[in-house]
């Protein structure tokens, strides 16, 4: 048997990951037949046991949420562990790199986290009308997050599965590294071109979304997400491990670097899930929740400012940049 | 709807099902006994293991011969000292020596003292040691499992060991060693090397392996493969070879435990799907009149939700604290000998209490979401009673 | 129809309602019909005896029960279409309920009992605290704040269920068969309460077939029902 998933926290992985999908199976199978025989206007006792059942389908999604969130978590902690078992990984990145399986299934579970904060951005406000105005969006979304789910447990099995032992994978330095000359940075980018990007960027997120021009705001955090990536890689994160030639996404999230990087990918990722969230549902639904905009905002200044600092504290502490 | 009234209402309705509850908090904290106590023990053992490698050396050296070990030339140590990149190449000399027709055995090791060991603990070890009155006679120190069994066999303060030649070389005990290092020192007898090869058998030349240190961690890989390249007989292993089989081998332990706990837990989730459809037509009544007053399928369901996850995180805390006693206090009887393979000396272990998020969310993921999953449908299915059922 | 200056005085309004139960295959028409207003302030008493369909009409004005067809409003709100958390909110603001077997939780006191309805409401202790007391001193049941209700009389009990009727201060009371456990001397107890909350300008709806309802001391309006229908 697979070394990889005989490890225990693999085995507890993907059992939660099962448990959840069975629970979610349930919720998609009632969330279909009521929106089928939906029909909001109607006395029937069909009707009114459709609307019990509604309630069955939110309160499994509510849980299934926050799991996830406690999951995806658990799942980079468990990836850094196994990079004990797999020859050459040195940290999380040389782990997910160990087959193909591993990049997409990363991206596919962040993916899926923001669905289901839009779905709760629906749900809300679908709750508060008097008619359940926007059930039938709501659960076609869910819908849509469930085929996610099911492809998620295929790549959840088939990448841990396929975990080779004896491959050897390469480690982050040479992932992130700067091999033979080639510019990794998109658009042809020098490193002060990507930070002034990145702080142009961010002014510009916090701008649209005080003026409310929600498309510009969506574009840019978009943007934002995808340069603040690069930034952090191949510019902030240097300042967090104090080595200008050690670049990776993933160190960061070990005790040696007071789990930083959570602090870090968290702010950002979970502001631009809120922030989006709202757009879309402002643009979609005619809907929005200001508070949504102040933990944006805080959020996104609150990643910003972790990344400056470290900058600025080893510029004040050395008297030089890297 | 967090307010006071709230909490002192909910923990009103626990205790009117008390039974109930307590029931579920009884298997709970069983299941959860066992399941932590495992896990601690498992960590424990890492954790000391982990420990123990940091200060071994990198690189282990024998010769072997039909896929066995057979005794080390010494002059290989010249032929490493050449290599660039090689420090504190060090010939040991050691052994199992059997008492009374294998009933029991102990490890010997032969050491060097006019040299540095390139094994971090053994040089502690031996540090607190007057050598000089160590090397006057033919003396030993030895570790606590190896005193007690010796004073059992009423050695007291020497032993008569038998060599392979035939001869007996007896040998006093000098001091015991220190036991914090518990794990390998137990069931130890530490002797100078010329001693330790009359012992166990070995020629003046020979040894039982070579090891040493490669500072650089990137010529490690290169490293076996120049070693391979200069005999035929010789055969290295590394330390995160070791490492990784350690690993491989608690997976492997912990993991078949786990596969079989799983069977467990599905029989307990189902025992609650039970137990918690079983809703008397009281509690129906209650929850319709609930409804009836004003309470919207919400509040039910936040209600009866809270009501869950205080005994889960009852059970939880109860049965982690009662796990944390037993292995860390008791030190985990009966339990340990799974674990500890049972082999050997009792290994009177202190378990190290080691602690980390995954080990305490791994403990929860596993009871605590099975456990609501189980329950979800049946809790959601009371909570939408028909407010209709209060006028009954 | 009245004109819509006038339907803001409209506490209840019940348009052509039916409601129909399915028994071992047949249909059983409940209620047939139903056309009500009750203004602000009225006392209603539906009369008629058991199987007469009174109580499923009391059920279906409180929103605890959802109509075959037609249509209850309350304050101008069509109820019988809202999604839950609304109509909760409706019931739990607007209408307090008393019910033939009293139903109090027996494991609690009586101050908790009366408590029950303002839990979901998120009003901070002090404010709760004060709206119990006011109403458990309107029913007179102040010097049992602290006794099990299991320990209470039947006119005890009664009176706790008033109080927790009326501790959000709503506007309706809906009072089923509420005098059917209690002795005579009690009922009339119950019957002077209902008076002072009359005076207070409360909506009251009682079903009952308890004759000392016929003739109230205050001004009220009975309304005779058979077989489903209003006579």
């Amino acid at each position: 048997m697979n070394e990889v998933l005989l490890s225990n926290q693999v085995i507890v992985y993907l059992l939660s990951e099962s448990t959840l999908f069975f629970l979610l199976l349930v919720a998609f199978i009632v969330s279909l037949k009521v929106l089928l025989k939906w029909d909001f206007e109607s006395f029937t006792p069909l009707q009114f046991t459709l609307e019990k059942q509604a309630y069955l389908v939110t309160a499994i999604i509510l849980f299934v949420f926050s799991m996830k969130f406690l999951l995806i978590l658990y799942f980079i902690f468990s990836i850094d562990a196994l990079s004990l078992l797999v020859p050459g990984a040195m940290c999380g990145a040389g782990v997910i790199e160990a087959n193909d399986y591993g990049s997409y299934l990363l991206i596919l579970k962040l993916s899926i986290l923001f669905f289901l904060t839009l779905w709760l951005y629906i749900n809300r406000y679908d709750m508060r009308t008097k008619n359940h105005k926007w059930f039938k969006e709501k659960s076609w979304l869910f819908s849509f997050i469930f085929l996610l789910i099911l492809v998620e447990l295929g790549l959840d099995y088939s990448y841990f599965s396929n975990i080779d032992t004896h491959m050897p994978v390469s480690c982050c330095s040479a992932l992130f590294g700067q091999l033979e000359g080639a510019n990794p940075l998109p658009f042809g980018l020098s490193i002060t071109l990507l930070l002034v990007l990145f702080y142009l960027l961010y002014a510009l997120v916090i701008v649209t979304l005080k003026t409310k021009q929600t498309l510009l705001y969506i574009l840019a955090n978009i943007l934002f997400v995808y340069i603040a990536y690069y930034a952090v890689v191949y510019f902030f994160g240097t300042y967090i491990y104090q080595l200008p030639t050690h670049k990776c996404p993933f160190c960061m999230l070990q005790v040696e670097y007071m789990y930083v990087g959570y602090l870090l990918w968290a702010s950002l990722f979970i502001g631009t899930y809120i922030g989006l969230s709202d757009a879309i549902s402002t643009l979609w639904l005619k809907q929005s929740h200001t508070r949504s905009q102040k933990s944006v905002t805080r959020l996104l200044s609150f990643f910003v400012l972790l990344c400056t600092t470290y900058v600025a504290v080893y510029y004040f502490k050395n008297g030089v940049l890297l | 709807m967090n307010t006071n009234a709230f909490w002192h209402f909910l923990t009103l309705q626990l205790y009117k099902e008390r039974s109930k509850h307590l029931s579920v908090v009884g298997i709970s904290v069983m299941i959860l006994f066992l399941l932590s106590s495992v896990q601690f023990i498992s960590s424990s053992i890492r954790f000391s293991l982990e420990e123990t490698l940091k200060v071994q050396p990198d690189f282990v050296v024998s010769r072997v011969q039909g896929g066995g070990s057979v005794p080390t030339p010494i002059e290989w140590s010249d032929e490493l000292l050449d290599i660039y990149g090689v420090s504190k190449v060090t010939p040991r000399v050691y052994g199992r020596y059997y008492f009374a027709a294998k009933e029991k055995s102990f490890l010997i090791v032969g050491v060097d003292f006019m040299e540095e060991q390139s094994h971090e603990t053994l040089q502690k070890l031996i540090a607190t040691t007057d050598i000089k009155a160590f090397l006057e006679g033919k003396q030993m120190l030895v570790g606590q499992g190896v005193k007690a069994y010796l004073e059992a066999h009423f050695y007291k303060d020497a032993y008569n060991f038998l060599t392979p030649s035939g001869t007996f070389e007896k040998v006093k005990i000098f001091e015991i060693l220190p036991s914090n290092s518990n794990l390998i020192a137990n069931d130890m007898m530490v002797m100078p090397i010329d001693l330790a090869r009359r012992v166990l058998g070995y020629g003046e030349e020979e040894v039982s392996d070579i090891t040493f240190n490669v500072p650089n961690p990137d010529e490690w890989d290169m490293m076996t493969d120049k070693l391979s390249a200069l005999h035929f007989d010789l055969q290295v292993v590394n330390k995160n070879e070791v490492r990784k089989s350690y690993e491989n081998l608690y997976n492997y332990k912990g993991g078949l435990f786990l596969i079989l706990f799983i069977i467990v837990l599905g029989t307990f989730a189902l025992i609650l799907y039970q137990r918690y459809s079983m809703v008397y037509s009281t509690e129906r009544r209650h929850i319709g009149l609930l409804r009836a007053l004003g309470w919207s399928i919400n509040d039910v369901l936040k209600l009866k939700f809270m009501e869950t996850l205080m005994v889960v995180f009852a059970s939880f805390i109860l049965g982690i604290f009662i796990a944390y006693v037993y292995v860390f206090v008791l030190g985990a009887p009966i339990l340990s000998e799974i674990f500890l393979g049972g082999q050997n000396l009792q290994n009177t272990v202190s378990f190290v209490p080691v602690f980390d998020f995954s080990i305490f969310t791994s403990i929860f993921l596993i009871y605590a979401l099975p456990f609501i999953a189980a329950v979800l449908i049946p809790v959601w299915r009371v909570s939408v009673t028909d407010p209709k059922e209060a006028m009954l | 129809m009245r004109s819509d200056a006038v339907n803001n005085e409209m506490m209840i309004q019940i348009e052509n309602l039916n409601r129909t139960f399915e028994h071992a295959g047949n249909e059983v028409k409940v209620l047939q019909e139903i056309n009500l207003n009750i203004v602000q302030g009225e006392c209603v008493v539906l009369k008629g005896v058991s199987g007469s369909g009174k109580t499923t009409l009391l059920s279906l004005m409180a929103g605890l029960d959802k109509p075959s067809s037609g249509k209850v409003l309350i304050e101008g709100e069509p109820i019988s279409k809202l999604p839950d958390a609304f109509a909760s909110e409706l019931r739990a603001k607007k209408i307090g309920m008393i019910f033939q077997h009293f139903n109090l939780l027996e494991h609690l006191s009586v101050s908790e009992n009366v408590t029950i309805p303002l839990i979901p409401s998120g009003l901070k202790m002090k404010e709760i605290h004060q709206k119990v007391n006011s109403a458990l001193k309107l029913a007179n049941i102040n010097h049992k704040k602290e006794s099990l209700a299991s320990r209470l009389s039947g006119g005890e009990k009664q009176r706790t269920a008033i109080a927790r009727a009326l501790v959000a201060n709503p506007d309706i009371i809906l009072c089923d068969e509420p005098t059917a456990n209690l002795d005579r001397d009690n009922s009339l107890l119950f019957i002077e309460i209902l008076k002072e909350l009359h005076a207070l300008g409360k909506t009251i709806v009682v079903a009952t077939h308890d004759p000392l309802f016929e003739n109230l001391s205050f001004e009220s309006t009975v309304i005779p029902m058979v077989d489903g229908k209003i006579v």
